[in-house]
């Protein structure tokens, strides 16, 4: 019993380590990446200190997935011969709450915690094609910073975004 | 013998000295070689081409940040400060690319384009808890010295690095965030659309010859 125990648990170590080798030998889906800063839509009350956090750490994101041989900053030029192998990410925050401590603390499960919505597009730089679209919702404690808010956003349109290309591309 | 008035007397001298030392900045960090870092650009960061072929000169650069100590840029545990002033690291990083690139002029009178940069923001900016954020913002009149035309041309430069414990560690983590978004912004600038249609419209006029070889970027 205890030998076959073992003999599945090596098994489920080489399978996780050939996984994690898989993951780092792929090579990237696109050659640029692009993503521009968030507009937000009117009644939206962040500070324009959060655009400028959420753009870099999107930035940072792309970087660690690796999904683009090259994340490009705002705005640079791109070879015309790479556009069609290149994509941008746009997107708009469209409802921000600040929460309450007092809430989240009395009921707890999500009651009364900070929250930011955002759509989010991946669009192909030599036409704009729609590649996907995202709808991206993110729930943490009240008493956390809003930038880590955005820390845990850029996590999730990454994660959304490899979700849905990853197919395509294949 | 001390008499009720002079103990009342001795304490609040006592409270007020107390108050002062709290409130004078006696942990304010010093530049010392130990909390002191230096940032350079990795390697030289290579412009787009242009239509044209451009001469460049950085005339000047002037810091807007509007920081009373722009070579602090982490203040707590001792701070961390940098070797030289924000506009030299800046003008260096600028000056390296397009001498590498060979489009910088040997001065200012045989240049094509002059460029004046306007420093915004050099350093760590505010982030999360979780690690430090790196920004370094700048704009840049690009100006036609014969025809006096001018263009502004922004840039930004981001960079996300892991906070630290050790204070080590912090210093070599600041160290490389700082020098990534300096990396990123030079590349913004130079790689921008923004200058690319600023040196389009500022030599279509002059007596710049178009570039004779290798098809232009984008």
């Amino acid at each position: 019993m205890g030998k076959r125990i073992g003999i599945l648990m090596v098994f489920l170590l080489l399978a996780w380590l050939d996984a994690g080798a898989k993951e780092k030998d792929a090579a990237p889906l696109y050659k640029t990446a692009e993503a521009k800063h968030f507009t937000q839509v009117e009644g939206v009350e962040l500070t324009p200190a959060f655009g400028d956090y959420f753009y870099a750490e999107l930035r940072a994101e792309l970087k660690k997935s690796k999904m683009a041989a090259d994340v490009i900053g705002e705005g640079e030029a791109v070879d015309d011969a790479d556009a069609a192998q290149s994509i941008v990410v746009v997107g708009t925050i469209t409802e921000y709450k600040k929460g309450n401590v007092v809430t989240s603390s009395l009921i707890g499960f999500g009651v009364g915690a900070r929250s930011l919505k955002m759509d989010a597009d991946v669009q192909r730089r030599s036409d704009k094609k729609n590649l996907c679209t995202m709808h991206i919702h993110v729930k943490i404690e009240p008493r956390w910073d809003e930038k880590t808010m955005a820390k845990f956003a850029a996590q999730q349109v990454v994660k959304d975004m490899k979700k849905d290309l990853k197919p395509q591309a294949q | 013998m001390f008499f009720p008035n002079q103990l009342v007397r001795w304490c609040s001298s006592a409270l007020l000295v107390c108050a002062l030392s709290a409130l004078s900045p006696a942990d304010e960090p010093k530049p010392k070689p130990e909390n002191t870092i230096s940032v350079h650009l990795a390697e030289p960061v290579a412009p787009q081409k242009f239509a044209a072929p451009v001469k460049f000169w950085i005339s000047d650069v002037t810091d807007r940040s509007g920081n009373p100590q722009p070579m602090l840029v982490y203040k707590e545990r001792g701070g961390i400060f940098l070797d030289r002033q924000p506009t030299v690291i800046v003008r260096e990083a600028l000056e390296q690319s397009l001498k590498a690139a060979n489009l910088l002029a040997a001065d200012a009178t045989s240049a094509d384009l002059t460029i004046r940069i306007y420093l915004f923001h050099f350093g760590l900016a505010e982030g999360s808890m979780l690690d430090f954020f790196g920004k370094v913002e700048f704009s840049a009149m690009v100006k036609n010295a014969k025809t006096g035309d001018s263009q502004e041309v922004k840039a930004t430069g981001t960079s996300i690095a892991k906070s630290a414990i050790k204070k080590k560690n912090l210093q070599k983590n600041v160290e490389e965030d700082v020098e990534e978004s300096l990396q990123d912004a030079v590349r913004n600038f130079l790689r921008g659309q923004q200058l690319k249609d600023a040196v389009k419209e500022l030599t279509k006029n002059s007596d710049v010859a178009p570039a004779p070889a290798e098809s232009p970027k984008q």
